[in-house]
């Protein structure tokens, strides 16, 4: 891993992150029906972009592993079901909270919020073989799923069809700062979403073959990722959000969609943390022996 | 002496298992007082009339034949594990889709039987009459039967890999089957109550069959002999 490029991608991402999150949260005119809680597209749509992306990676990956029997598309594939899960998780987390704003109830059983969560369940079982799988098999077992999982999503969407949808198209953003505020957010979130994969990549590969040297490199890593989402926690308590807030309700709405989003974000990032602990702690057993 | 061809290879795993089944009857028996405990069971918690049954049927019906299934394709894979049958069935040379496809007409034959036992229950528990056609529910069963033991066979093949054997195998199958499921009792549904034309649905369960026996013919083998 070449920890300097590393270091210095998370600062750039941290940047566009951040600034991203600004624009949103501060300079993108607010909407006129929804308020502030329209907000949360701004990181509700981003998220689900990137899971659709990690899960396609996870597709090819997987296909070119069985295909080529790389040790490389396989710990890649792992890495996006991943990642691609705890981003897939924040779009059924601060989808909901936007709904419960703009229709009055939680959930609705409409297509778009049927498919994705049998994605997400989907993706929930390639992880769980991967776990339970006999080490040695679980690489073919779960790229074989992949494969059949990945195949399922375009029946899931035609199988969900016939229910009417009341989510809203994919775009409905009116003013033109709206549609740059989600391309800058949309860019930030991809680019975070790649450096958690790519983290989350070294660590697989690190988890193959155990040594001090990768471990060193990995840790570094761990600590600037996880830095990063904590400032972001800050900086929404002291922005001049609170004059422009219409009504509390939407307010309350918006800031739970983003504490949410950030929740899981985090929580994932001290996973990886507590797995690079424990791959150094063994790494540090294999080495005093 | 020609290699058997690859028919006649699923006929003897075919009869194999038929006659195994026969002979111990373990799976069908179990399988059959499953379904009759499932039955039963929906019926106290539902209470249904005659008109809300005929909508909840079809839901009710496909549930109690998948769990139904699941119970069945556990043991399927589970008894070739005894004496290192599968291990043989590696080393030999016959082509490993022989193995699926007999293993999967057998559980289609088994589960199909049980179909056949309970849909009389059906009719009496829930005082069901079909407002549409009979031909067209004959078609949703055959078809969304094989979808059900296509994915279960390939998935039960995958979770005798795994450490918790038998509890792996609804948590693989399930997710991928839900389409399925959701096209099964929709059809089903609109057959008995007539309420909408279950063609689209047919049409739907008739190309998730194909797309999925042949996925799962393709990758079988890697599975048989992951390593």
């Amino acid at each position: 891993m070449n920890t300097k490029l590393y270091r210095f991608l998370v600062l750039v991402v941290l940047a566009v992150l951040s600034y991203g999150t600004y624009m949103a949260l501060v300079t993108a005119p607010t909407e006129e029906t929804m308020g502030d809680a329209q907000r949360i597209f701004y990181y509700h749509v981003p998220a689900a972009v990137t899971a659709y992306t990690m899960f396609f990676i996870n597709f090819v990956a997987s296909i070119l592993y069985l295909w080529k029997r790389s040790r490389v598309a396989d710990t890649l594939a792992h890495a996006c079901a991943e990642v691609g899960l705890v981003f897939a998780t924040v779009v059924l987390i601060t989808g909901p909270i936007w709904a419960h704003f703009a229709w009055g109830s939680w959930w609705a059983w409409d297509m778009r919020l049927t498919t994705f969560l049998v994605l997400w369940l989907l993706y929930l079982s390639y992880l769980v073989l991967r776990q339970s799988a006999e080490p040695g098999t679980s690489s073919v077992l779960a790229s074989a799923l992949a494969v059949i999982a990945f195949l399922d999503v375009p029946f899931n969407y035609l199988a969900n069809r016939l229910f009417s949808t009341i989510h809203p198209p994919p775009v409905t953003l009116t003013a033109p700062m709206m549609k740059i505020t989600l391309s800058v957010n949309m860019l930030a979130f991809m680019a975070f979403g790649a450096l958690i994969a790519w983290f989350r990549y070294e660590l697989g590969k690190t988890e193959h073959s155990i040594t001090k040297l990768h471990l060193k490199k990995a840790a570094g890593g761990a600590g600037f990722a996880v830095l990063l989402p904590a400032l972001f926690l800050f900086q929404v308590s002291d922005s001049p959000l609170s004059e422009e807030m219409r009504t509390a309700h939407a307010r309350s709405h918006m800031m739970g969609g983003y504490i949410a989003t950030w929740a899981i974000y985090i929580g994932y990032l001290l996973v990886l943390a507590m797995r690079v602990r424990r791959l150094q702690q063994e790494g540090a057993e294999l080495l005093g022996k | 002496m020609n290699p058997p061809s690859i028919t006649r290879l699923i006929l003897a795993n075919l009869s194999k298992d038929l006659r195994l089944e026969w002979r111990s009857r373990d799976v069908f028996n179990s399988m059959l007082f499953f379904a009759l405990l499932v039955v039963v069971i929906f019926s106290f918690a539902f209470e249904p009339t005659t008109e809300e049954a005929r909508r909840m049927t079809g839901g009710l019906f496909w549930v109690a034949f998948l769990f139904s299934t699941i119970v069945a394709l556990n043991q399927s894979w589970a008894r070739e594990l005894r004496n290192g049958v599968l291990d043989a069935y590696r080393a030999s040379p016959a082509a490993s889709e022989s193995l699926f496809f007999g293993k999967c007409f057998g559980n289609f034959i088994f589960v199909a039987m049980l179909e056949c036992l309970m849909v009389p229950l059906f009719v009496l528990f829930y005082n069901l009459s079909a407002v549409g056609s009979l031909r067209q529910l004959a078609v949703v069963l055959l078809l969304g039967t094989w979808a059900l033991v296509v994915n279960g066979t390939f998935f039960s093949a995958m979770s005798i890999r795994t450490r918790n054997r038998e509890l792996m195998l609804p948590l693989l199958l399930l997710p991928v089957a839900i389409p399925a499921v959701v096209s099964m009792v929709k059809a089903t549904t609109g057959i008995l109550t007539g309420e909408f034309s279950p063609g689209a649905h047919i049409k739907f369960l008739a190309a998730y069959c194909v797309v999925f026996t042949a996925a799962c013919f393709m990758l079988f083998d890697l599975v048989l002999n992951a390593e």
